[in-house]
């Protein structure tokens, strides 16, 4: 495998960033930010949290209020159109907002003797006016490299049950799969238990997340009732050990997805990740829990660099 | 994935779950068990045939409980009693082949033979196999027993066995029961120098 370098991934983030600058009063679909640069959409927003150390949303928040932080300098305008213009539909809000960030109020940093004030980002991406040039610092975490694996996967037959709904609440889908599982003695020592998770938690609302529940099994079993069947796609995957609560996996996506990835310059497949639970959540502590979170990966052998 | 209100014997009975790696003396209170028996190399066909069914059988009754809203438990771990038919000391002298076995899983004491009943029709009707009927509803009563963590790969017991020994001695006590093991470690995930297992004799004043 021949990874495409960090520096095309900061480059392919600065078009998103740019991208951003140049229409901050438009509605900006995730997925159309993807699109301009390539990235995979079910990964993107983890990707750019990792690169760029703030949320999308949070992104374009900041800009616009550092935005609205220049008019109040530089125009007489009124703080309650400056507000309307950074995207508040109150005075209210828009000045909660601006001292959560700035530490004053909108009036109070008008009428302050202080030049366009800048708290400091990881990324160093400000409000541009000009909206082209745009300094870029991936945001890099400390600490200790993460561990990560690549590893060849082959397509894996699995009996699941879909949950619709927040992540904390998967438990129950759970059940209703092992009563199923029970009495056709799947649940074994060996048993590989897996869950798929089609949608990024902070992008999709909770009660519209997809995640499948799901038993390996072999080719014998047929759909059953609400118990699926369906084949996780082979191929080359990143594998990263998750240890502790499963409420604390999103951490380590993030790091997986937004900061190894890009650091590596590994292109994330479109296509979703998977956990496998390596021990029993009822019988195990949440701190002794042991999960193997599997990302999907372009593979490069089959691709002219 | 977990509620608080699960019942857990491991950790109800730290006492008997939580063993040091030198040797200490315990008492084993009396308890359910479901149980099977064989003979067999360990980790050779029958073996896992036999394991297949306890497993199957635990999980369930257990789930069968849980969907009609009774008292929800986790299934304890996989525990084993082993014997030569020459005696303790017969182990090394037996070929693996002859060794015998019951292995066990404890189970909460509001289990009865009507939830194993259920359970072998369960999976009967699913076409499992019908050694699922050789699990027994068992209790077990081992008393005072010295017990120790054995950290390693299971073929090196024997050292850990001596220390225990050498300690049962001392204390002037004799072993007077079958070789109990509790696995803690999952062999297919942990690698064999750091698998953890409890081994379990019982006593008796010499």
């Amino acid at each position: 495998m021949k990874p495409v370098t960090a520096q095309i991934y900061e480059e392919r983030m600065l078009r998103v960033l740019v991208h951003i600058q140049q229409r901050l009063d438009e509605e900006m679909p995730l997925a159309e930010l993807a699109r301009v640069a390539y990235f995979s959409p079910y990964h993107f927003h983890r990707i750019f949290r990792g690169m760029v150390g703030e949320s999308v949303k949070g992104h374009i928040r900041r800009l616009r209020l550092e935005r609205a932080a220049m008019h109040l300098k530089q125009t007489r305008r009124p703080v309650t159109r400056i507000a309307f213009e950074a995207g508040y539909e109150t005075h209210e809000s828009f000045t909660r907002a601006f001292r959560d960030w700035f530490s004053m109020s909108p009036s109070q940093f008008r009428k302050a003797h202080r030049s366009l004030l800048r708290k400091r980002v990881p990324s160093g991406v400000h409000f541009n006016p000009g909206g082209t040039r745009v300094a870029f610092h991936p945001f890099r975490k400390g600490g200790e490299p993460m561990k990560v694996e690549i590893k060849e996967m082959r397509p894996m037959r699995v009996a699941f049950v879909r949950h619709v709904g927040p992540y904390d609440e998967v438990a129950a889908t759970w059940e209703r799969l092992m009563t199923w599982a029970a009495p056709r003695g799947l649940i074994q020592p060996g048993a590989m238990f897996l869950g798929l998770c089609h949608d990024d938690p902070e992008v999709t609302p909770q009660e519209k997340i997809r995640y499948d529940a799901c038993i390996a099994v072999d080719e014998s079993f047929q759909p059953n009732g609400e118990v699926g069947v369906q084949e996780i796609a082979g191929g080359t995957y990143a594998v990263t050990t998750h240890f502790g609560p499963y409420s604390k996996l999103g951490e380590t996506y993030a790091a997986l997805c937004g900061q190894w990835a890009p650091q590596g310059g590994y292109e994330i497949r479109s296509a979703p990740c998977f956990e496998i639970y390596l021990n029993d959540p009822n019988s195990t502590d949440p701190e002794d829990l042991v999960t193997d979170i599997y990302m999907p990966l372009e593979d490069y052998r089959h691709v002219k660099a | 994935m977990s509620k608080p209100e699960k019942i857990d014997l491991c950790k109800q009975h730290k006492d008997e779950y939580v063993t040091p790696t030198k040797p200490v003396l315990i008492e084993a209170k009396p308890a359910p068990y479901l149980a099977i028996e064989g003979m067999g190399e360990p980790g050779g066909e029958v073996f896992q045939d036999r394991i297949g069914a306890l497993y199957s059988m635990a999980f369930t009754i257990k789930m069968t409980r849980k969907f009609e809203g009774r008292q929800d438990y986790a299934v304890g771990k996989l525990e084993a009693q082993w014997w030569a038919e020459g005696g303790p000391d017969d182990f090394s002298k037996t070929p693996k082949s002859q060794w015998r076995w019951k292995l066990l899983i404890r189970t909460p004491e509001f289990i009865t033979q009507a939830d194993l009943d259920k359970a072998v029709a369960a999976l009967t009707k699913k076409g499992k196999s019908p050694t699922v009927k050789q699990v027994r509803l068992e209790t077990i009563a081992e008393g005072r027993c010295v017990q120790m963590l054995h950290v390693g790969p299971y073929d090196r017991e024997g050292e850990t066995v001596a220390q225990m020994l050498a300690f049962a001695e001392k204390q002037g006590l004799k072993c007077h029961g079958l070789h109990h093991e509790i696995y803690l470690s999952d062999p297919r995930r942990v690698p064999p120098e750091r698998l953890k297992t409890i081994l379990r004799l019982p006593v008796t004043k010499s």
